[in-house]
C-alpha cells in the first residue's frame, strides 16, 4: 500500500468510521449506503483537505469510489 | 482545526456513554462542514458524555428556529445570512437585484427580521442561543465601485444593527461579535463553488473559525472575580516611595498613558463588580496618599483592601484572598515584575499571573484585551454591583470580634432573608451562583443554561433562591437550592451558598424554609465531597447529616426539628 491509499483510507475512516480497511478499499456510492450526497463532499473535502488540493464541480461527479478517488489523486501526483 | 481531525474528534468520543447533550444548528443553509466542526468544538469544550447536534431543513430558516425551539436541545447557534434575510441576496436566486428590486428587497428584510425576533424569543425562553450576524460579503448590489458603499448596502446594515440591538435584550440572546470573525478575511470566507453545488456557503477554514467562536460564546469560561494589582510602574509610573506621590504620572502628557489605560479598565472592571486589591511593597501612608490622589482614572475607594507593607507579595496575596474569601483560581494577579509573579504563582499556582509591560502599548493593548476575556460574562447582575460593598461588610462583622456567630450578635444585624420559590427561566442569577460557588457547594456539579431550563420546566422541582439584607446593606441573591419533590420526599440535586453569605446563618435558614416550604418530612442531599466543599461538609458534620448505610445522605424533619434552634432573622417568602 503507498502513501496515497494510506492517506485516503485515513480520510475514509473519517467518514466512515464504522468500515475496516478493507471495506473502504473496495467502497463506492452504489455499494455503500452511508456514503450519501453530505459524506461524499465531507469526504472528497476532507481528501482534499489531506492533499492541499482542489476539487473541481466534475470531480464531485466522477469520483464515486476509493479506487476511482486514488486513481486521479495518483494521476494528478505523476502530473505534478 | 482540520476537518479531519474534525471528524476525529467526532469519531473518538460519540457514542462514548454518558448524557447525551443535543444542540441545535439553526441555519438556512445547508450546515455541512459547520455543524461538523461546531460538535468537534463543543466535544472539546464539554468533557463529558456525548454531544449530538441536529439541523432543520435547506432554505427555511424561520421554520427551524420554530422546530429548534420545540426541540429537547439545551443550546442552539443561529447562524444568519444574507440569503436567509432574503433569497434574492443569496447565489443560488434567480431574483436579481435591479434598483427598481431594491426596495422590495428592503422590505421584505424588515418583515425577515420581524420574524426572527418573534421566533427568537421563544428559543430563547427554552435554551440560551448565541446569534450569528452575515459574516458574508453581499452580492455586488451597489450602484458604486466596491470602494464605495451604497446606500443599499447601508439601509440593509443600518436594519440589521437595528435588529441586532433588539434581540441581544433579550434574556439568553448572546450575539456573537462579528469581528471575531476577522481572522479570515471576508472574501476567504466564500466558497462560490461549494454554495453552488451543495448549498454550502463558507470555506472549510471559515466554518471552522465560526464554529469555534460559536463554541465560545455558548460555553464562556467561569469569569475571574477579582484583580489584585502592583502600584509602581503598574498603576502607575514611577516609584511612589523614590519620586514621592505627586511624581507617579499616568496621563498623555507624561507620555505615561498606557498606566492611564490599565486605571481606566481597572474602574471599568470594579463598576462591573470584578473586586480589586493592591499589593505592593511600599509604606501603606504613602500608598494611602498616593490613592486618595484625586486625579485617579479610577475611584480609589473601589479598591480593598490595600496590602502595602515589605513582607513577601504571596503573604500579602494570601491576606487579600482571605478578606475576599474567594479561591485561588478565581483571581488575577498583575504586576510588571518578573520576580513578584514568579514568587507569588509559586505560593498560589491557580491564580492567573499577568505581567504589566510597562511603556509597550502595543502589549499594554493585548492585556486589556485579556482582561476583558478574563472578567466577561454574559450578563451583568445585580449582585455584581453588589459584591465589593458586601465584603466590606462581611470585613466589618469580622473585625466586631468573636461575638460574630453569637445569637445575640446576629439578631442585631436586623438581617431579612428573603425566599423566592418561583420558577423563573428568565432569572440567570441562581444558575451562575450554582456553576460558581465552590466552598458551599453540595458536590461541585455544573449544570448547562439548557438543562437548567429543562429543570424549570419540570413541575416537581423545588426551586428556592435566597437572598439577604442587613443593617450593613443588602448582599443580593446569595444561596440557591434546586431539587425534585417525590413521594412526601425533597430530593436536592444542588444546593449552594455564597462565600460572601457565611456567618449569617443562612444554611440553617434555608432548611428550615424547605421543610416548612416543600411540606416534606424528609431531605435527601446528593452530596459529594469536593476539594473544596469542605465549609459544606463541616456545615453538614453539625447538623448531623450523615451517609447512612444506603449510602443516601438525608435528613428527616424530627432530626432538624429536635437540633435547630431559635434563628436570628426574619424570613419572608416570594411564591408568585
Amino acid at each position: 500500500m503507498n502513501d496515497i491509499q494510506k492517506r485516503v483510507i485515513r480520510c475514509f475512516a473519517n467518514v466512515f468510521p464504522n468500515l475496516r480497511e478493507e471495506e473502504i478499499q473496495r467502497a463506492s456510492t452504489s455499494s455503500l449506503a452511508a456514503w450519501d450526497s453530505v459524506a461524499h463532499v465531507t469526504l472528497l473535502s476532507a481528501i482534499a483537505e489531506e492533499f492541499g488540493q482542489t476539487f473541481e464541480l466534475e470531480d464531485f461527479e466522477e469520483l464515486v469510489s476509493y479506487q476511482l478517488i486514488v486513481d486521479h489523486l495518483e494521476n494528478k501526483a505523476r502530473q505534478a | 482545526m482540520t476537518l479531519n481531525q474534525a471528524l476525529a474528534i467526532i469519531n473518538s468520543r460519540k457514542d462514548g456513554g454518558g448524557e447525551k447533550k443535543l444542540h441545535y444548528l439553526v441555519c438556512g443553509f445547508e450546515p455541512l462542514h459547520l455543524k461538523t466542526f461546531f460538535r468537534a468544538h463543543l466535544f472539546e469544550r464539554l468533557p463529558a458524555g456525548d454531544v449530538e447536534v441536529h439541523n432543520g431543513v435547506y432554505g427555511d430558516l424561520p421554520g427551524n428556529l420554530a422546530i429548534a425551539a420545540e426541540s429537547p436541545a439545551i443550546g442552539a447557534a443561529v447562524v444568519l445570512e444574507w440569503s436567509d434575510i432574503d433569497p434574492r441576496l443569496g447565489l443560488r436566486s434567480s431574483g436579481g437585484w435591479s434598483e427598481d428590486i431594491k426596495p422590495d428587497i428592503l422590505f421584505s428584510a424588515q418583515q425577515c427580521y420581524a420574524y426572527v425576533e418573534t421566533a427568537l424569543r421563544k428559543l430563547v425562553s427554552r435554551m440560551p442561543a448565541v446569534v450569528v450576524p452575515p459574516s458574508l460579503p453581499l452580492l455586488p448590489i451597489g450602484s458604486t465601485v466596491q470602494a464605495q458603499a451604497s446606500i443599499m448596502e447601508l439601509e440593509l446594515e443600518q436594519q440589521l444593527a437595528a435588529m441586532l440591538i433588539r434581540i441581544s435584550k433579550l434574556s439568553g440572546v448572546r450575539i456573537l461579535q462579528r469581528s471575531r470573525m476577522d481572522r479570515i478575511p471576508v472574501l476567504e470566507r466564500l466558497d462560490v463553488k461549494m454554495e453552488l453545488l451543495v448549498g454550502f456557503p463558507y470555506t472549510v477554514s471559515f466554518a471552522d473559525v465560526l464554529a469555534g467562536s460559536l463554541a465560545d460564546v455558548l460555553y464562556q469560561p467561569v469569569a475571574k472575580k477579582g484583580l489584585i494589582t502592583d502600584l509602581d510602574e503598574t498603576l502607575w509610573s514611577g516609584i511612589v516611595g523614590e519620586v514621592g506621590v505627586e511624581q507617579v504620572s499616568w496621563h498623555q502628557e507624561h507620555h505615561t498613558q498606557t498606566h492611564g489605560l490599565y486605571q481606566q479598565m481597572l474602574g471599568h472592571l470594579a463598576s462591573c463588580g470584578v473586586l480589586l486589591a493592591v499589593c505592593s511593597k511600599n509604606e501603606l501612608s504613602t500608598v494611602e496618599t498616593a490613592l486618595a490622589r484625586k486625579d485617579l482614572f479610577f475611584k480609589g475607594d473601589s479598591i480593598f483592601p490595600v496590602c502595602a507593607n515589605w513582607e513577601p507579595k504571596s503573604q500579602s496575596v494570601a491576606r487579600i484572598l482571605r478578606t475576599w474569601n474567594i479561591g485561588e483560581d478565581a483571581v488575577v494577579f498583575v504586576d510588571d515584575s518578573l520576580m513578584e509573579l514568579d514568587e507569588v504563582k509559586r505560593a498560589f499556582p491557580g491564580i492567573t499571573c499577568l505581567q504589566f509591560p510597562g511603556r509597550d502599548a502595543g502589549k499594554v493593548w493585548h492585556l486589556l484585551c485579556e482582561l476583558r476575556d478574563l472578567f466577561g460574562k454574559p450578563l451583568l447582575m445585580e449582585e455584581d454591583r453588589l459584591r465589593q460593598a458586601s465584603i466590606r461588610a462581611s470585613t466589618q462583622i469580622h473585625e466586631m470580634g468573636g461575638s460574630a456567630n453569637s445569637h445575640e450578635f446576629l439578631r442585631s444585624l436586623n438581617g431579612i432573608v428573603t425566599l423566592d420559590w418561583r420558577l423563573d427561566p428568565s432569572e440567570k442569577r441562581p444558575l451562575e451562583l450554582i456553576n460558581k460557588t465552590n466552598q458551599f457547594n453540595l458536590n461541585g456539579l455544573r449544570i448547562s443554561q439548557g438543562e437548567w431550563q429543562k429543570h424549570l420546566e419540570d413541575r416537581n422541582t423545588v426551586l428556592a433562591v435566597v437572598s439577604y439584607t442587613d443593617k450593613f446593606g443588602p448582599l443580593g441573591k446569595v444561596a440557591v437550592v434546586l431539587g425534585t419533590k417525590t413521594k412526601g420526599m425533597l430530593k436536592v440535586s444542588h444546593w449552594v451558598t455564597s462565600c460572601r453569605a457565611f456567618s449569617r446563618r443562612l444554611e440553617h435558614h434555608t432548611l428550615h424554609s424547605l421543610f416548612r416550604h416543600a411540606d416534606v418530612e424528609e431531605i435527601q442531599f446528593a452530596f459529594r465531597a469536593t476539594d473544596k466543599n469542605q465549609p459544606l461538609q463541616e456545615f453538614f458534620q453539625a447538623i448531623g447529616i450523615e451517609r447512612d448505610p444506603e449510602g443516601i445522605y438525608r435528613l428527616s424533619r424530627a432530626t432538624f426539628f429536635a437540633k435547630d434552634e431559635v434563628l436570628p432573622h426574619r424570613t419572608q417568602d416570594l411564591i408568585r
